[in-house]
């Protein structure tokens, strides 16, 4: 597997799973950690190689930072991205998509962030 | 090779619900690699959740021992009750006794079984 992996950490999984999917359909190779302490035992553990770590420094909240730094300190190779918001992240997303991955960009970002609303939308609903 | 997903659908969708990471990320892995839509919850809540958002699934493999205020039996038994065709397996290093998934894998389990398992059952019920 050559594609180049992006690690998401997000801990919103109707925020993660689209975006991850995106990710994929762009080409990339996606691993998927809900907060830091799976992301830094993915890191940790050596047997996947990482290029970019895309983590929502919201939801991880106070360790959002720190899982940044820990990153640059322990894994220089890996370039940390970060999000505070939704729609931060999809552009993230997008730009990942734009620059590097061996396939052509399927669809807009901004697609990715509407899904994800109409997501969060359609569970609020069902949870009312 | 495992039975493949059909080409002419879009592909089967299964919810992998562990709570250990690296475990996840293996079989997650392995289903994407032959075919299949993968979506990850490390938690019972985190997979009410997504089922909560009308998101089609057609089969849960989950881990019995996962934290939150359900474990996978009771996860297995709420999903079943808002969707009775949904397939079920569940894991644990422990035989589960009495359950109501259609399988059950002892942990530690290789991967490839586990992937073997999925796609027979889906294969079954879409005949």
């Amino acid at each position: 597997m050559n594609e180049p992996c992006v690690l998401l950490v997000d801990a919103e999984e109707l925020v993660r799973t689209p975006l991850a999917q995106y990710l994929r359909e762009c080409g990339y190779r996606v691993l998927e950690a809900i907060n830091a302490k799976e992301a830094q035992a993915l890191l940790s553990e050596g047997s996947q190689t990482i290029d970019i770590a895309l983590a929502d420094i919201q939801t991880l909240g106070g360790s959002g930072f720190a899982f940044a730094a820990w990153v640059r300190r322990n894994k220089p190779g890996v370039r940390v991205l970060s999000a505070g918001t939704i729609a931060a992240a999809a552009r993230q997303a997008g730009d990942l998509c734009d620059e590097e991955p061996p396939i052509q960009k399927p669809y807009d970002h901004q697609l990715v962030f509407d899904r994800i609303r109409r997501l969060l939308a359609e569970r609020e609903r069902n949870r009312n | 090779m495992v039975p493949a997903p059909n080409a002419q659908k879009s592909p089967a969708c299964v919810l992998v619900v562990e709570d250990e990471i690296l475990v996840r990320v293996l079989i997650a892995d392995e289903l994407r690699v032959e075919g299949f839509s993968v979506v990850e919850a490390a938690t019972a809540d985190e997979a009410l959740s997504y089922f909560q958002a009308g998101v089609q699934v057609d089969l849960v493999i989950s881990d019995i021992e996962i934290p939150g205020a359900l474990n996978g039996l009771d996860l297995i038994r709420r999903l079943r009750a808002e969707a009775p065709s949904l397939l079920t397996v569940l894991t644990s290093g422990n035989p589960p006794g009495v359950h109501e998934a259609h399988a059950f894998l002892r942990k530690p389990y290789e991967v490839r079984r586990a992937v073997v398992l999925v796609a027979a059952l889906l294969q079954k019920e879409t005949g």
